[in-house]
């Protein structure tokens, strides 16, 4: 694809002006309106059937909109909100303890260390409150009182009990709550749904985004949708690290084709890295598993003092172990919140104290709170995760220390977007995890649930209409020539990975884009080790094209196909990734550069320099990216270094 | 593990069907090195390396989060839905449950209203059909009241939460006889019958979700609780009572 | 299916606003609850059966008096016309429901392994709730032997008297070798079919509860046993008593009278 280099720019996030409070509001009364008796003239793709996809196909599709829904599962039940487990923040004030919107707002700027866009967030924490609202009336089965009243609990980064939860399922129950919202609407035509389909591209005309390529991963055939406009629903790229806590179907692929076809990226180097994890088992691992950070208000964590120690961890006395976030945060403690936890536990590993196969663990031991409580009260808290623990691991951790190593679980970077939730091609939305837009730098814990569904219920029904009130576009059908033209192109690259004909599987492929990422892009970064990660990515790649060996055909189902697609556009996407690591000469949140810390190792943010959103445009495959800034201001909560001794 | 290798040696005896149509028959493979740490999805990876490197297709198995919650993955392994551990899924299910030397039959879930796509791969996009006939409370964005409004007492609430944990993976209908879709229909039959919210539409939701989960070819249940047994959920059998007795309530009350 | 035939061949039962009726006897859940109804109806009357054959315990003269007793109730053609009816629609709905559920799988497993822990019969075929076709089936066969018998009187290698003398005709059928093999057989997979038929009944019908389902359950076994023995013992201890069969030797046989005729035309 060529490409002429275009000039950095400043981008304008289109943010309302005037009272914080009153932005939404002011917003809402600007957007033109799409009359009901009109809307059935319009069709809207959604992509993605997550907490965004599915709530905003659902609720476009009760306006009167006809909705196009696209999911790579086999129902769209399926899609990876379904893990969250802990639950959902909603500044409810339900416990008397002092919430607002204004302090969900607060935290969450905060804890996003001072990169996110204030207007944004403020909508965010003033829509919480619908969401739970709206997910009751669903039939969500929350958490209740004896009294039948909301039930919360509180979690990281807050000082409120604000999480509305179901058990440690709450992200399942919020997205059958959307699923099933949407399959009333299926049931009533509003919605059509095509279930394994994957999108390969993006349709543009005349700068305007009017439809995608898919691939029906059933039967292999490309098929191509026209419509009003696209929402874009993907969630995260956290696979681009191979081991993650991510669904193994979760991909890049949908927004990697959009940003080729010109829609800017934004942040892609903030990724959040989760502290609590079970760690690799071994060289087949292919995914990893998160274990709720509630574990840590009872358990300490801990390696022994002696390097390559081969005892087992009941054999070391308490004079050998160290506490090191003990040591370290006294005042935190094992509670330390989870950026500082997994840099001090990929510390010690790699300084050679680390426990389990190959090093690469931590201890955290509940024994003290065993004899402390009792292991019927343990049980009674932790029960399910200790359960969980035992089935993957086969140790029983009420009696051997549980063993965690921090792993990928959120990217907080995604396609940039406005206010509006548009990206810079207009007709082209971007929902949820797929975005960049709420949490900066640093995602807090239960706010991802929250950001989906305010996306997908709450604002885009509102912002979609001023695109299709205002734009005076003709409508298209898929038989304009750049459909054709985008068809091609999917179905080159399919033909492209089919004829390779090489020696090596795609998984290994993405085995080794992820280990060079882990090892250079991920907890701790330094600028000579991500120059070094680009070189190899762009090594790896050049082999990928040269030896990538994909058996069967495209015109059947063929999961190594669709597997060598996303890992090909993982190698293009992991050096985007890198270089905005690279150009991050700072540290902040998720995102760790080695030369930019405190002397006690907490991240020291540049606001001079780099309080900006890095949105790049794509210059073609190996060609060094175009980055356009949008300068971040700060009305509300002012600039202050983020701490948590 | 007695091998002179680090891990197992397994012999896999697995469902192979090209396609929709085609007919398909047990393919056997020996495989060596299984780690007993790994999962049976990962023995499955291994085995799909392994055949790559050989220049065969790989085995196609349908799988996503890997942590047992998103209902994906699901096979027979040795006649039981998601191998022999109990509420589990197959990608839950670590090869530690096995032994050096086993014999592991593989087959997809079966039933009719599942056809094999291929391999190890159905369609059940019946269960989104039965969802799309009633699985819903008719409420539309943005005409919520305010949540603690419908106050929901805890046991009722829990026990709608209960019902309401359905994976819907499918091993409810694979490891009954009748190839039922009760367990599953009746999950979320109960979860609305026990919460207020679900009240107003109680009896169209019953009868119209057992009469589209008929029309999808699902057998009859006759009570055998295989079903439970195989849900890696925990679902409960009487939710299959539960929504025996919206049905009749409905039958008898409702003015259809 | 289900809803198929309700919409094609009952308009009329539509405009009647019946329905209702068309589902109970076409959907799934419908025909399991006539199944359940029937079948604890039939419980029923098993209870009564086996109340009044205990009589035979007790002597010709007990026995005869209950017999006749109940004879000349006139409700009585009544009651059996509702008991044919009882017994035809559960045998109907039992190979309706049996049908449609061979087909949700016309595609069979290759192995198939049960993963309840919790089987109260750990028969070695399998829970009882697999076989209820066959068990079931069994005791249809036993049923139609015994209405031979008993009702209409064409057994050739049996002994009859006249109508009246239910007494000796009873101990008659039950001295007979080969009804002893069949009743014992019967009333074994009797035993077999109630043991799950009763509590799935109720779960059938709804009622399914965490307080009473357990007793349910045990009281559906002991029903079975209870039920199965008393049925099993008659045509083991009677034919042994002496005294019984000495009674029944002193009825005047009605030498090929009536029902030789019928038997052999």
């Amino acid at each position: 694809m060529s490409t002429v280099a275009s000039e950095p720019a400043i981008l304008d996030g289109k943010c309302p002006t005037g009272p914080m409070a009153e932005r939404w509001e002011q917003r809402k009364r600007d957007l033109k309106l799409v009359a009901p008796n009109n809307r059935r003239k319009y069709t809207v793709i959604v992509v993605g059937t997550g907490l965004a996809g599915g709530s905003a196909a659902a609720s476009l599709a009760e306006l009167g909109y006809n909705v196009l829904s696209f999911c790579v599962q086999d129902s769209p039940r399926r899609a990876h909100s379904i893990a969250a487990q802990g639950g959902i923040n909603a500044a409810k004030n339900y416990q008397n303890d002092g919430d607002s919107v204004w302090r969900l707002f607060y935290d969450t700027v905060k804890g996003g260390d001072f990169r996110s866009r204030e207007s944004n967030v403020y909508r965010l924490a003033d829509l919480s409150r619908n969401i739970i609202d709206q997910c009751v009336s669903q039939g969500v089965p929350f958490a209740r009182e004896y009294g039948g009243t909301l039930a919360n609990r509180s979690f990281g980064g807050a000082q409120v009990s604000r999480t509305f939860y179901c058990k440690g399922q709450t992200g399942q129950q919020l997205l059958l709550g959307a699923y099933q919202a949407q399959m009333r609407q299926v049931a009533a035509g509003k919605v059509k749904m095509f279930s394994r389909r994957e999108m390969l591209d993006l349709v543009v005309i005349n700068g305007v985004a009017r439809g995608i390529v898919t691939r029906d991963l059933v039967t292999g055939a490309m098929e191509t949708y026209a419509a009003d406009a696209v929402v874009l629903c993907t969630g995260g790229y956290g696979n681009v690290y191979y081991l993650s806590t991510n669904a193994k179907n979760c991909n890049v692929t949908a927004a990697w084709r959009c940003h080729k076809k010109g829609a800017l990226f934004a942040n892609p180097c903030y990724t959040q890295i989760h502290p609590t994890c079970i760690p690799v088992s071994g060289d087949h691992q292919s995914k990893l598993t998160l274990m709720s950070e509630s574990l840590r208000n009872d358990g300490r964590v801990w390696v022994p003092k002696t390097q390559g120690e081969t005892r087992p961890a009941s054999q070391i006395p308490d004079d050998q172990r160290d506490y090191y976030l003990e040591r370290r945060y006294p005042s935190f403690g094992n509670l330390a919140p989870r950026d500082i936890s997994s840099r001090a536990a990929k510390e010690r590993c790699d300084a050679g104290y680390g426990v389990g196969m190959g090093g690469m663990s931590v201890y955290l031991d509940f024994a003290d709170a065993i004899r402390r409580d009792g292991e019927a009260t343990i049980r009674a808290k932790y029960g399910n995760l200790f359960e969980m623990y035992e089935q993957i691991t086969g140790e029983n951790p009420y009696q051997v220390p549980m063993r965690i190593y921090p792993a990928v679980h959120y990217t907080m970077g995604g396609l940039w977007v406005d206010y509006n939730l548009q990206s810079n091609l207009p007709g082209l939305y971007v929902l949820g995890e797929a975005n960049f837009s709420d949490h900066g730098a640093n995602r807090l814990g239960a706010s991802a649930l929250m950001q989906g569904l305010a996306d997908g219920y709450f604002v885009i029904p509102y912002t979609i209409a001023d695109h299709l009130a205002t734009s005076k576009h003709e409508k298209v059908t898929t038989d304009h020539p750049a459909f054709k033209e985008a068809l091609i192109e999917s179905r080159n690259i399919t033909e492209r990975l089919l004829n390779t004909k090489g020696r090596r599987s795609v998984d290994s492929f993405h085995r080794a884009l992820g280990k060079i990422m882990w090892d250079k892009v991920g907890m701790a970064r330094t600028a000579e080790g991500l120059q070094q990660a680009i070189s190899q990515i762009r090594e790896l790649r050049d082999e990928f094209w040269r030896d990538v060996k994909v058996l069967g055909s495209g015109d059947n189902f063929n999961q190594m196909l669709e597997h060598a697609g996303r890992v090909a556009d993982f190698m293009e996407f992991a050096e985007l990734l890198a270089i905005d690591a690279l150009e991050r000469d700072e540290s902040c949140g998720g995102h760790f550069r080695e030369e930019h810390q405190t002397p006690d190792g907490e991240c020291q943010r540049d606001d001079e320099n780099y309080c900006h959103v890095s949105a790049w445009e794509f210059q073609g495959v190996g060609n060094q990216p175009v980055m356009h800034k949008e300068p971040l201001s700060f009305e509300e909560v002012h600039l202050a270094t983020r701490s948590y001794k | 593990m007695a091998s002179a290798h680090n891990g197992m040696r397994l012999t896999l005896k697995i469902w192979r069907q090209p396609s929709p149509q085609a007919a398909g028959r047990l393919q056997t493979y020996e495989m060596r090195d299984v780690s007993p740490d790994v999962s049976f999805l990962e023995m499955l990876d291994q085995l799909n390396e392994q055949l790559i490197a050989q220049g065969e297709e790989p085995v196609a198995f349908d799988h996503d989060c890997r942590e047992g919650i998103c209902g994906m993955c699901g096979v027979m392994i040795n006649g039981q839905a998601h191998g022999p551990q109990n509420q589990t899924t197959t990608c839950q299910l670590h090869m530690r449950s096995f032994h050096d030397g086993d014999v592991i039959l593989i087959e997809p879930f079966r039933a009719d209203a599942f056809p094999v796509i291929k391999d190890l791969v159905v369609n059940r996009s019946a269960f989104d059909r039965i969802i799309q006939s009633g699985g819903f409370v008719s409420v539309n964005t943005g005409s919520a009241p305010e949540g603690n409004a419908i106050p929901v007492p805890r046991h009722m609430q829990e026990k709608a939460m209960d019902a309401a944990a359905c994976i819907g993976c499918g091993a409810c209908v694979a490891s009954c006889k009748n190839a039922s879709a009760m367990l599953f229909t009746s999950a979320k039959v109960s979860q609305m019958a026990y919460l207020p919210q679900g009240k107003a539409e109680r009896s169209q939701r019953v009868l119209s979700m057992v009469a589209k989960m008929d029309e999808e070819g699902f057998g009859a249940c006759t009570n055998t609780g295989e079903c439970e047994a195989a849900c890696p959920a925990g679902i409960q059998l009487s939710n299959i009572a539960v929504m025996n007795r919206e049905y009749m309530r409905a039958l008898l009350t409702s003015h259809e | 299916m289900a809803t198929g035939s309700v919409e094609n061949n009952s308009s009329w039962l539509k405009k009647l606003n019946l329905t209702w009726v068309t589902r109970l006897f076409t959907s799934s859940i419908g025909r399991k609850m006539v199944m359940g109804a029937t079948g604890l109806g039939l419980c029923g009357f098993l209870v009564v059966h086996l109340a009044g054959n205990l009589f035979l315990y007790k002597g010709r003269e007990a026995y005869d008096g209950y017999a006749h007793a109940l004879h000349e109730q006139e409700w009585l053609p009544l009651a059996e016309a509702g008991l044919f009816a009882l017994f035809l629609l559960h045998i109907y709905l039992a190979f309706v429901t049996t049908w449609e559920n061979r087909r949700a799988r016309s595609k069979s497993y290759v192995m198939r392994e049960s993963k309840r822990q919790d089987r109260v019969i750990a028969a070695p075929v399998g829970s009882p709730s697999n076989w209820m076709f066959v068990s079931g089936a069994v005791v249809l066969g036993f049923l139609i032997l015994h209405i031979i018998d008993m009702k209409l009187q064409l057994r050739p290698d049996v002994q009859h008297y006249a109508e009246h003398e239910s007494f000796a005709n009873a101990i008659a059928v039950l001295s007979n070798p080969v009804s002893q093999v069949v009743y014992c057989l019967g009333t074994v997979f009797l035993g077999f079919h109630l043991s799950h038929g009763f509590s799935s009944a109720f779960q059938s019908l709804g009622l399914n509860h965490p307080k009473y389902t357990p007793t349910i359950k045990v009281v559906g076994l002991i029903f079975a046993v209870v039920v199965a023995a008393g049925f099993f013992l008659l045509p083991i201890i009677v034919p042994m008593s002496p005294g019984l069969v000495e009674q029944a030797k002193q009825v005047e046989v009605s030498i090929d009278e009536a029902p030789a005729a019928t038997a052999h035309p």
